[in-house]
């Protein structure tokens, strides 16, 4: 029954790459006609993973980690080194012809239309390639139309576009021809905020719309929080975390800040007190987690006359404890909390590696 | 089958659309395509003025080679386009990934993506020639020599197809840019005039390394009904056969070399 609804099965997926060194200036030029140094990048190592049908999941890592070369595995543009994968039943680079019908794919940085003439032209010509039919086609822009607003621009040439149009294009070219699954490498560089939105939007329709399995890499971590319930983090072509976001925050993130608004200036002169109790506070609760507490456990900082901010690790003291010392301590106008942002977790990640997980809360 | 002819017929009319959105770049094209091919017959004429007979060919005769020469050769210039540019824009700039995308042999989309329309005129300007020739040299035209000519034309066209393909399947192999194209594109030049002027040694090459002689001369000598090398023209279908065969072979393994070494 599970296996069923597996659209995805990768299992120890791997990409060698063998490069050539090249030396510097005219004599390197010269010497690399001859010789060249060779090296062997493994841009995917031991990768596995499964996706079920209609999911949408986000695969990000920093860049070089290997995102967009599991893509090309995935979508048939590239044979494996080593390992399996089975999309949609077929082996992706064995069987291409077949294989791309069911697929959709954008790549940000690269269009699929033809660059010199009307969008429609392109629409009318991927048409025929992959044989939809007239209604078909009527209906599907129709949809297209109403969700990312294509009539503005159907008869303007690709080139004279703004990004944000051709992206919201090559969306809708990738999807002509229905498939169950769609690839999107970047969808969303370069674009604005509400370029964006609107692309976000349309995938939010057409996911639960058409059971429309995405898998998507990007850079901004809006989308991932807007659109995909599981994430998957790549480093130096291997996975490091595949779980939902919700899981990746409570198991890295640490740091939650309080902001604190002071009722007036006369305040002020309390801060000092309150700083004196809470780091009592945190000496207490931290004795028996000694070695894990670091000078930044906790760490309070005044911002202007009647603002100032803690930072603390939550894993050692619980907001509770902090919040009736500063009820005791002082007189606020109000108060916000906030978690450490996905942007502060996963550049953790990608700065530590798996180090990131060692000594993470169990 | 009748699907790819109906997806060409689409490629060819989506080109037209994108040269036709840039009308005088079409313009100034036809134009310096048709004034190279002009340069081309004055530079016979010009010869022509100082020797009466180059080899045993007369005038009309070498006028008829030249003309017969173009009509394949603008039918493969056609397609031409993309083998041309294909190292650069397919395999360095990484076009060759979408191509790869779409349910259509990889050949297919990468011949007609793009058409240099111009050297239709080549064609015609071709044909035209010939006509001339043959009607001043009296030449009868049987429904065979007719039959035989277009033939011969269409794997012409294939020869010259097939012989680029291979130089150009190279590129899939060397990530640098390989010039073995132009070199041999103005090797073309060669097939315009009499295979016996030139050395053994170019002759079996223009024979049998770039068999440029099967698509010009070896078959103006049939349709001219001259002695020399009377023969060779009923091996047009085997070099053909053998020479596109070869080109696809190379096609296919340099796409299997692409993906597995994703340049």
């Amino acid at each position: 029954m599970q296996m069923n609804d597996t659209i995805v099965h990768v299992q120890d997926l791997c990409k060698f790459f063998r490069t050539f060194k090249r030396r510097e200036g005219v004599l390197g030029a010269v010497k690399d006609l001859f010789v060249r140094e060779q090296r062997l990048v493994k841009a995917v190592d031991h990768v596995s993973f499964d996706i079920a049908r209609g999911e949408m999941v986000g695969y990000i890592g920093p860049n070089g980690a290997g995102k967009s070369t599991t893509i090309k595995m995935l979508t048939g543009i590239l044979v494996p080194t080593e390992g399996e994968v089975q999309v949609n039943n077929f082996v992706p680079h064995r069987d291409r012809k077949h294989y791309t019908r069911s697929i959709g794919v954008v790549f940000g940085q690269r269009t699929q239309l033809w660059w010199d003439i009307a969008v429609i032209e392109s629409f009318k010509l991927l048409r025929r390639i992959y044989d939809v039919s007239e209604r078909d086609f009527d209906a599907r822009m129709a949809l297209f139309n109403d969700i990312l607003r294509l009539n503005d621009f159907l008869h303007t040439p690709v080139r004279k576009l703004s990004l944000g149009e051709r992206m919201r294009c090559d969306l809708a070219a990738s999807l002509l021809h229905n498939p169950p699954l769609l690839f999107l490498d970047e969808p969303t560089i370069g674009l604005d905020v509400v370029a964006k939105e609107s692309i976000r939007e349309f995938l939010k329709t057409i996911n639960p719309e058409f059971q429309t399995t995405i898998l998507l890499t990007t850079h901004d971590l809006a989308d991932i929080e807007e659109l995909c319930r599981r994430i998957m983090i790549i480093d130096q072509g291997k996975i490091l975390f595949d779980g939902s976001l919700e899981e990746i925050k409570r198991r890295l993130g640490k740091i939650n800040q309080i902001t604190l608004y002071l009722k007036d200036r006369s305040e002020q002169a309390k801060i000092a007190a309150l700083n004196a109790s809470l780091a009592l506070l945190a000496q207490t609760l931290s004795a028996g987690a000694a070695k894990q507490m670091s000078a930044n456990g906790l760490h309070l900082e005044q911002i202007d006359d009647l603002k100032c901010r803690i930072v603390y690790d939550r894993r050692l003291i619980p907001t509770e404890e902090i919040l009736r010392q500063i009820v005791n301590s002082l007189e606020v106008r109000d108060i916000l909390i906030e978690e450490e942002s996905i942007e502060e977790i996963v550049k953790k990640i990608y700065t530590e590696g798996r180090e990131a997980f060692v000594g993470e809360r169990a | 089958m009748k699907r790819h002819f109906l997806l060409f017929i689409h490629y060819f009319a989506q080109y037209s659309k994108v040269r036709m959105a840039y009308k005088g770049d079409f313009f100034i094209a036809l134009g310096t395509s048709f004034t190279a091919t002009l340069l081309g017959f004055g530079f016979v004429l010009v010869l022509f003025s100082k020797i009466p007979n180059l080899k045993g060919w007369s005038f009309n005769e070498l006028l008829f080679l030249y003309g017969f020469s173009l009509i394949p050769l603008g039918f493969f210039n056609m397609l031409s386009l993309n083998l041309y540019q294909f190292g650069e824009v397919y395999i360095i700039q990484g076009k060759f990934d979408r191509i790869l995308l779409r349910p259509i042999h990889s050949l297919f989309q990468v011949l007609f993506e793009a058409f240099r329309l111009e050297s239709l005129q080549e064609t015609i300007t071709g044909i035209l020639v010939m006509a001339y020739c043959s009607h001043r040299m009296h030449l009868e035209w049987g429904t065979i020599d007719v039959l035989l000519a277009v033939v011969m034309i269409a794997l012409g066209a294939i020869i010259y197809l097939a012989t680029f393909l291979i130089l150009t399947s190279v590129s899939f192999f060397f990530e640098d840019k390989v010039g073995v194209v132009p070199p041999v594109y103005n090797m073309l030049a060669f097939g315009r005039y009499p295979l016996s002027i030139y050395n053994v040694f170019i002759q079996f090459l223009l024979s049998w390394i770039i068999p440029f002689a099967f698509a010009s001369f070896y078959p103006s000598v049939r349709l001219l009904h001259r002695s020399e090398y009377g023969g060779f023209y009923v091996l047009l279908p085997a070099v053909a056969l053998f020479f596109s065969g070869l080109a696809l072979v190379l096609w296919q393994l340099g796409e299997r070399n692409y993906s597995s070494t994703g340049t």
